[in-house]
């Protein structure tokens, strides 16, 4: 049997540094938003053959009126084009502008988004309370399940440990995304929030097993509550990294053959669900114990 | 022996109704595989045939229900602008808005276009979705179209001066005329003419060409000419000529025959003449019924009687021109260029007071009574023009046209229909209730006069009422071919939009793209299964064989469900159900985990399996409902980027579940064998508990 608990300042500590390190992070890069969020334009187009230089695709666009015009080249073919929000009109003259001076040599638009403010700061707000709510549902949720369970303490402080452990995963996959915004450029989009609903989801449900254990090892157990924690924690343990490893299998494979599109929302969800395998076995329930024995 | 057969298949002992439950799963996993996998069934089933004269049945195909991200698509966020209405109808005109846009894109031919309404943050919105669709910036443009039907009668209310206006009319008019004067006395006086208008003119036209109107013809300017035609060239006109509107002074410069311009030698003239017409029934118009024979043989009769004192009356008779018995054919002064090819031939060389012969053009047979002849002269005109303020100038152009309450929001339908006469393509319209008593009010008030039919404050048909029309009907006939007049009919079954709406919001996905992303992704997700499958055997050995049969039954399961639902299949759709087989193997490793520990107590394999179960269950229950939980709260996300990917993974959590318990139990079971209740070992116990 593992000292799980036994070491679980270890693991506090470890944790806390993580999410003191994260909180830094956002605080002093912040996360690198998406048009979903702040408004703007996004033109993916790829040539057919020959493919021009960022300076000249610059040069030719000189003519249509665009403010923080950005361009990058994406893959071998393909140009990445951000501006700001646009009407449709302006969509096309920036079309036909690339075309004209391009001749003959033709070029397939491959996506084009234009998103406008309000729904941005519409989509900040909403993600932020669908997040809250499913921080709100989870406590009620089990709350609920353990009702029966009250000693040695209460159903609800499952709920509340359990939202601790989802708030280190989300805090510290929100890190490593600060990181990434400021290095490599990865943009924070809708799928991204809901990336991070799921990971709220699935950490849940790997701490939920764990609590399920407690309680029914709590009726039948004459060890003290440390020790049927961590006796329930070992009994688990195998199952928790099973389930993540198959469930990042799937993932990594999304990862390397999923494509572009959704890279950083599977990206998201594979960190996310290796930390809340983490939290669930290493924080969550040590968590339990500390809470206990701060009763005492 | 019958007997025993037949009470073990209705009342099946224990194993009996393992086995029984057992050919259940595996006759729904085939059908349901046959929906999965439809086209690549009946291809074998046509192979067969072919091959064999094997004849079975086939499945109707069902495919697949793509989002936008994965065949390409376009979805678009309007904004209503509800500033114009009061609060409590906003809701009413939103739907208004939904119903008249749902209308346009159902032009589209977009299969299952998706038109929501949603109110969020205080703003009304409609969230169009059009997958597949390969001109956005043509659909975006219909949509956002607010065709304007209006119908108009004359203005009949003239606005009169008031006494202020006529005195400060007179009063300028007096400045204009002193002015007009002093340019006069300076002329007299010697001064050059085109530095006087230069100077004094007020017209604008007059100003921009120096004083210079060039060369004129009686037929460019017939005004112009009367007034200079007998001064001498280098004279003035030495009175102020007092038009309506100015006051002029001109002189002639230059006065000319005027010949051709491609041959100096070949003087124009211009002729007056009068005709007789005669229709006949290949004329479009024609109403006097004569075959083409019979008009012809008809004006040859004609011809024979006519001569230059009895033509008038002739014409009276027998000319078919529309109002030319009232004007006795006379054609007035013409010059060349002016009149059909045919008749210009005749009438030009034609002695003067004489009768022609019979001329045929696309209009008739024609009689041609030439009464005189002139040389064209050209004269060239300089002019000193002072504007006088008019009753234009202070009460500005008014209306010609006055608003009736008939409008596009009173149609019934449009239909595209073809003239009887000339099968020009027309609209015609219909109206409800409403507007035929409207319709019929303007009519009759309007016998005679014309009624102009305006969309989008363009007057497109401006027919003239001949009586009161009490049916409901209008015809818009205007010079439009097939396609313009289907544009027109559709855009004006689709009405008016309620109120003006803005395109916020638009994502547009590229057909390649999503054909590029669906690659990908299914690529991804069998990658993904294939990986699973591995390490589930590897680990769990026979149970996760068994592991691997019920996740194939489940893939199978929830694939059929999304084409039975249909579930749209977007991009993070395809994340959500390759995430859930990942959970849905969760399930499968909690019941394996458990039957180990229980093995591994010593208990026998049966009891093991049923304890394993039993305790398994809660686990997988309740982490389920929480990831359950998350979903519906994502489902609420509009988004449908979001929402595809709740709905996929929340479907594919369920259905986990209830294969986890219902085949991963049965296979299991089955199991539960003398053979395999020996070897533990191979369901991760270990071959020693056994001998305990």
């Amino acid at each position: 049997m593992y000292k799980i608990i036994q070491n679980r300042k270890i693991w506090l500590s470890i944790s806390s540094l993580f999410v003191v390190i994260s909180l830094v992070l956002l605080l002093s890069f912040g996360l690198k938003l998406g048009i979903d969020f702040t408004g703007g334009s996004i033109l993916e187009i790829r040539y057919d053959e020959s493919i021009p230089s960022v300076a000249e695709v610059q040069d030719r666009l000189s003519s249509v009126e665009l403010s923080s015009l950005v361009i990058q080249p994406v893959g071998a073919d393909g140009m990445l084009l951000r501006f700001q929000e646009i009407s449709e009109e302006k969509h096309q003259e920036v079309i036909s502008a690339l075309k004209n001076i391009e001749g003959e040599i033709s070029f397939e638009e491959m996506r084009f988004e234009a998103v406008g403010p309000s729904i941005g700061q519409e989509l900040k707000k909403k993600s932020i309370y669908a997040t809250l709510l499913v921080l709100l549902a989870i406590v009620a949720y089990i709350a609920w399940v353990f009702r029966r369970v009250s000693k040695p303490i209460a159903s609800w402080k499952y709920g509340i440990v359990a939202n601790i452990a989802l708030f280190h995963d989300v805090i510290i996959t929100l890190g490593v995304f600060a990181i990434l915004g400021k290095y490599f450029g990865v943009e924070i989009n809708t799928p991204f929030v809901a990336a991070i609903l799921t990971v709220l989801g699935y950490s849940v449900n790997d701490t939920i097993v764990v609590f399920d254990r407690i309680r029914e090892n709590l009726p039948i157990s004459d060890a003290d509550f440390e020790d049927t924690v961590n006796k329930s924690v070992n009994q688990t343990v195998t199952r928790s990294i099973n389930t993540s490893m198959t469930t990042l299998l799937v993932l990594v494979s999304v990862l390397i053959f999923g494509g572009e599109t959704i890279r950083s929302f599977v990206l998201a969800l594979t960190i996310g669900i290796g930390i809340g395998t983490y939290s669930s076995i290493f924080l969550a329930s040590p968590l339990l114990v500390v809470w206990e024995r701060f009763r005492k | 022996m019958s007997e025993n057969i037949i009470s073990r298949i209705l009342k099946p002992g224990v194993r009996g109704k393992i086995w029984r439950t057992f050919i259940v799963i595996i006759i729904i996993t085939f059908g349901l595989s046959m929906i999965d996998g439809s086209s690549y069934y009946d291809k074998s089933a046509d192979y067969l045939e072919g091959k064999f004269g094997i004849s079975l049945p086939r499945v109707e195909p069902i495919p697949f229900k793509l989002g936008l991200d994965l065949q390409g698509g376009t979805h678009l966020v309007y904004k209503a602008d509800m500033s114009l209405i009061d609060d409590g109808d906003a809701g009413a005109a939103l739907e208004g808005v939904r119903d008249v846009i749902e209308r346009r894109v159902n032009v589209f031919g977009v299969s299952e276009p998706v038109v929501q309404t949603n109110i969020s943050g205080g703003e009304h919105r409609i969230i169009v979705e059009l997958a597949g669709i390969t001109d956005v910036n043509e659909a975006i443009q219909q949509i956002g179209e607010t065709p304007l039907l209006e119908f108009k009668e004359e203005e009949t209310e003239i606005r009169e001066l008031t006494e202020e206006e006529k005195v400060q009319i007179e009063a300028e008019n007096a400045v204009a005329k002193e002015k007009a004067e002093e340019a006069l006395s300076k002329i007299k006086d010697g001064s050059d003419f085109i530095e006087i208008s230069k100077e004094y003119s007020t017209d604008e036209n007059i100003k921009i060409a120096g004083g210079n109107l060039d060369y004129v013809t009686n037929l460019d300017d017939q005004r112009t000419v009367s007034l200079v035609e007998n001064l001498e060239v280098g004279a003035y006109t030495e009175e102020l000529i007092d038009a309506p509107s100015a006051y002029e002074i001109y002189k002639l410069e230059d006065k000319k025959e005027k010949t051709n311009p491609f041959d100096e030698n070949d003087v124009e003239k211009e002729v007056k003449a009068s005709h007789l017409l005669l229709c006949h029934n290949e004329v479009a118009g024609c109403e006097d019924g004569l075959s083409k024979d019979e008009a012809y043989t008809k004006i040859k009769e004609i011809k024979e009687t006519a001569t230059p004192s009895n033509f008038v009356s002739l014409v009276k008779e027998y000319t078919t021109e529309p109002g030319g018995a009232d004007r006795e054919g006379t054609l007035g002064w013409f010059s060349k260029g002016m009149m059909v090819t045919p008749f210009e031939d005749t009438v030009f060389p034609q002695e003067v007071g004489t009768i022609s012969f019979v001329v045929e053009t696309q209009f008739g047979y024609h009689l041609i009574y030439k009464e005189d002849e002139r040389t064209t002269f050209e004269y060239k005109v300089s002019v000193v023009k002072i504007n006088k303020t008019t009753e234009l100038d202070i009460i500005g152009p008014q209306a010609e046209w006055r608003n009736t309450e008939l409008t596009g929001k009173n149609l019934e339908r449009a239909t595209v229909s073809f003239n009887p006469s000339d099968n020009s393509p027309e609209v015609s319209l219909e109206f409800d209730s409403e507007g035929t008593d409207l319709f019929a009010d303007i009519t009759e008030r309007n016998i005679g006069k014309p009624v102009a039919i305006f969309l989008d404050a363009y007057p497109i048909s401006i027919p003239t009422v001949n009586e009161r029309i009490p049916s409901g009907r209008a015809v818009i006939s205007g010079s439009f071919n097939v396609v313009d007049a289907k544009l027109l009919a559709q855009r004006l079954n689709a009405g008016a939009l309620p109120v003006p709406i803005e395109l916020i919001s638009q994502q547009t996905v590229g057909p390649s793209l999503g054909k590029i992303s669906l690659m990908e992704s299914l690529k991804a997700g069998l990658a993904g299964l294939i990986l699973v499958a591995i390490f589930m055997i590897l680990y769990y050995r026979l149970s996760g064989v068994l592991a691997v049969f019920s996740l194939t039954i489940y893939g199978i399961l929830v694939l059929a469900i999304f084409k039975l639902w249909p579930v749209t299949l977007t991009l993070s759709g395809m994340a959500g159900f390759i995430l859930s087989i990942g959970m849905a193997v969760d399930a499968n490793v909690l019941i394996f985990e458990r039957l180990k520990e229980e093995l591994r107590r010593g208990n026998p394999y049966n009891l093991a399996l049923d304890e394993a179960f039993k305790k398994a269950w809660p686990s997988i229950r309740d982490g389920n409902v929480s990831t359950l939980i998350t979903c519906f709260i994502l489902i609420q996300f509009s988004t449908s980027v979001v929402k595809g990917f709740a709905i996929t993974l929340g479907l594919g959590v369920t259905m986990s579940m209830l294969t986890a318990v219902v085949v991963t139990k049965n296979f299991s079971k089955i199991l539960d064998t003398e053979f395999f209740g020996k070897r533990p070992w191979l369901f991760g116990g270990r071959q020693l508990t056994n001998k305990k």
